[in-house]
């Protein structure tokens, strides 16, 4: 059953010199108890596309188009107020990427467990709240009587967990993690992850997991959209991007995280910046770094094509997935000094021309 | 460390300042320029005169000695006898003090209370006309000097418009009953206390509003307020609750000085107004070489600052956890 359905959506950011286009027409849908991971780096638009769903986005962004329908709702057309009451986190709720950051530092973390249960449950009270705040820190491996400290006195792991309790007080359908563990070092990370897989499915609650990281991905999301850009440029099962994937930025990306191919190829990076998304115009926006751009892909905007069990890549080049594969695997493909070179003359200086305009993540 | 252990720890740092403070006091009073006996001689005294007020102060004595009897003065709150009033110097200035503190403590809760509600509203709707209206009020305000303000605010509401009277801290003529209420309470006295208050007020205002205004900024960029927003909290608990709770917390430090700097009164408020206040005591015992008077004024003047940081340093530990008893 589909709990989210995320049609054409188009969230901008007013900019001294135009709109920037942090997502440009992305479509996505999730189901029950479905984790998709949104991977990309930062300033690709993947958290502005993960923020609008709840509409949580500074006072200079705007959804211009698109719709957003949650679980019969259409989240778009919602006042404020309806927003707040009937979406946010009794829906949807979220994790930062910094849990110590995530509480307010003069509030026990109890009370704040307990402000937001009763704001939503009126007649909850105090003492059911505080009880349910204990029984969820016990259920995520701390000690209940901590529910009493404050954020500073908790560890970043324990944080954490602190802030997976607070995102599940009200069993939401969705939660929005975003990079849940870049903070934390690597093995309290895999039991973080390990703790949010485990509640996850006994809610049977839905997660958007945000991230740059391909290995986190892997090993968490049944279905991964790779975002550039402001675009959804290829999304599919789990499986299928990290084992067989036709963009050639999610080429790009998989070899710059060794442990999830197969062979000890050596870590290779994507040359080059995300784009400025300042009136970006036709034409394929990984284009300036991508080694495969051909002259069509400076001049026609790809459209997503499909390529069977909803694997579906916005790339002209995506049918020739031998030769990328093979191609993309080689360090030479990805050398930097090649970068100015693939650009058609003529677009050049336009490009050079455009402002800096820093995005929201 | 334990809340109590640093309570304790703080009360022990607050006596040796005390220490201190009066200690510089007294070597400062000594250390004078010119014969350190001559401010306590008045024009026309004969020699006889001279050596009798000498001994009666017991500027006769070794120094040591001196610093005793001082510290004993100042302990059992006996400052001696005012030159010019001839009274006990503890009853002129508890007097004066007291009219001191309603006023200054009016015009700081006045000026304390809006500009912490403006500063948070103007960095809650930043880059809004409320908030750029608001930074020229406050700049305006700040910098006005006080005796304009109290010069316009007398034409206007006592000359041109005749609501307030015009000095002063009670119709002459009036009652003047014993009790704290009866003094300080009534209208009489409250339509006088009014635009010196209020001059006060607009003086003190800029601070805590502008200073609001900016740590509001920085606190609003915190991730927890992007995570109280998602719970879907109304915007008026995520701006109490939360922002603006958070941000009071440097005002509080700004706070305690401000007011212990307050209660040495304002000279210029008080000569405008003619408040018989600390501020004009202080100017015109230092003028008339009224030695005790100055020198009680001074002590309770570093007292209060001393004790105001005492608390701001105690409230920041309730009101911050974070705080480390270090
Ligand atoms: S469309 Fe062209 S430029 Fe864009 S990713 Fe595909 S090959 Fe590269």
């Amino acid at each position: 059953m589909t709990l989210l359905d995320i049609d054409g959506l188009k969230t901008y950011y007013g900019a001294d010199d135009g709109w920037v286009r942090a997502t440009d027409d992305a479509s996505l849908s999730i189901e029950r108890g479905e984790t998709v991971g949104l991977v990309g780096e930062s300033g690709s638009g993947k958290t502005t596309l993960a923020k609008s769903i709840i509409r949580l986005l500074p006072d200079n962004a705007e959804i211009v188009d698109g719709s957003i329908e949650f679980d019969g709702t259409e989240i778009t057309e919602l006042s404020d107020k309806e927003l707040r009451r009937q979406i946010r986190w009794s829906e949807i709720s979220m994790i930062p990427q910094n849990a110590m950051n995530g509480f307010d530092p003069v509030y026990t973390v109890g009370d704040q467990i307990v402000e937001v249960i009763r704001h939503h449950e009126d007649d909850t009270s105090k003492a059911e709240a505080r009880e349910r705040g204990r029984e969820l820190f016990d259920d995520l491996g701390i000690d209940p009587d901590r529910i009493d400290d404050y954020p500073h006195q908790f560890s970043g792991g324990m944080a954490q967990r602190a802030m997976i309790a607070l995102a599940l007080a009200l069993s939401p359908s969705l939660v929005l993690a975003d990079e849940p563990t870049t903070a934390l070092d690597v093995v309290i990370q895999d039991r973080i992850l390990e703790t949010i897989k485990e509640m996850q499915e006994e809610l049977n609650s839905a997660m958007i997991m945000i991230t740059h990281d391909m290995s986190v991905v892997s090993e968490t999301c049944d279905r991964i959209a790779v975002v550039y850009g402001g675009r959804i440029v290829e999304i599919a099962d789990a499986e299928t991007i990290i084992t067989n994937p036709r963009h050639p930025y999610t080429l790009g990306l998989r070899n710059a995280f060794p442990d999830i191919s197969d062979d000890d190829q050596e870590l290779i990076s994507i040359p080059g910046t995300p784009p400025e998304l300042v009136d970006p115009g036709e034409g394929c926006r990984f284009a300036p770094r991508c080694p495969f751009a051909e002259e069509e892909c400076w001049e026609v905007t790809p459209q997503p094509e499909s390529y069977g069990d909803g694997h579906q890549v916005e790339c002209h080049r995506a049918d020739e997935i031998e030769h990328l594969q093979a191609e993309a695997g080689k360090k030479e493909t990805w050398r930097e000094q090649d970068l100015g070179e693939r650009k058609p003359a003529e677009t050049v200086d336009e490009q050079a021309a455009e402002a800096e305009v820093e995005l929201d993540d | 460390m334990g809340l109590r252990a640093y309570v304790v720890r703080r009360c022990l740092q607050l006596v040796v300042t005390f220490w201190a403070f009066f200690t510089l006091l007294f070597v400062l009073f000594r250390m004078m320029p010119g014969d350190p006996t001559s401010m306590f001689i008045m024009d026309g005294m004969t020699p006889e005169q001279r050596e009798q007020r000498i001994a009666e102060l017991g500027l006769n004595e070794p120094l040591h000695v001196q610093y005793i009897e001082y510290v004993r003065q100042l302990l059992t709150g006996d400052f001696g006898q005012s030159f010019i009033y001839n009274d006990p110097v503890t009853s002129i200035i508890a007097v004066r003090f007291m009219n001191t503190i309603v006023l200054m403590a009016t015009a700081l809760i006045f000026a304390y209370i809006i500009g912490i509600t403006f500063g948070a509203l103007m960095g809650w709707w930043r880059d809004s006309r409320f908030e750029r209206g608001g930074i020229v009020v406050t700049l305006v305000a700040r910098s006005s000097p006080e005796f304009w303000v109290g010069i316009v605010l007398l034409s206007v509401f006592v000359f041109w418009l005749g609501w307030f009277p015009s000095s002063g801290m009670r119709t002459t003529g009036g009652e003047l009953g014993g009790g704290f209420v009866a003094r300080y309470g009534s209208l009489d006295f409250l339509r006088h206390l009014f635009l010196p208050a209020l001059t006060g007020a607009i003086a003190y205002l800029a601070t805590p509003t502008l200073l609001m205004r900016s740590t509001m900024l920085d606190v609003l960029n915190a991730d927890f307020i992007e995570i109280k927003k998602a719970e879907g909290l109304p915007e008026r608990t995520v701006l109490y609750k939360h922002a603006a709770r958070n941000s009071i917390l440097p005002i509080v430090t700004v706070a305690a000085i401000a007011t212990g700097t307050a209660m040495g009164g304002s000279v210029v408020i008080e000569t405008v107004f003619n408040w018989p206040g600390m501020g004009r005591e202080m100017v015109s015992a230092v003028n008339n070489n009224d030695y005790p008077l100055a020198m009680a004024a001074f002590f309770l003047m570093g007292s209060v600052v001393i004790i105001m940081n005492f608390v701001a340093d105690l409230a920041y530990v309730y009101l911050d956890p974070r705080v480390e008893y270090e």
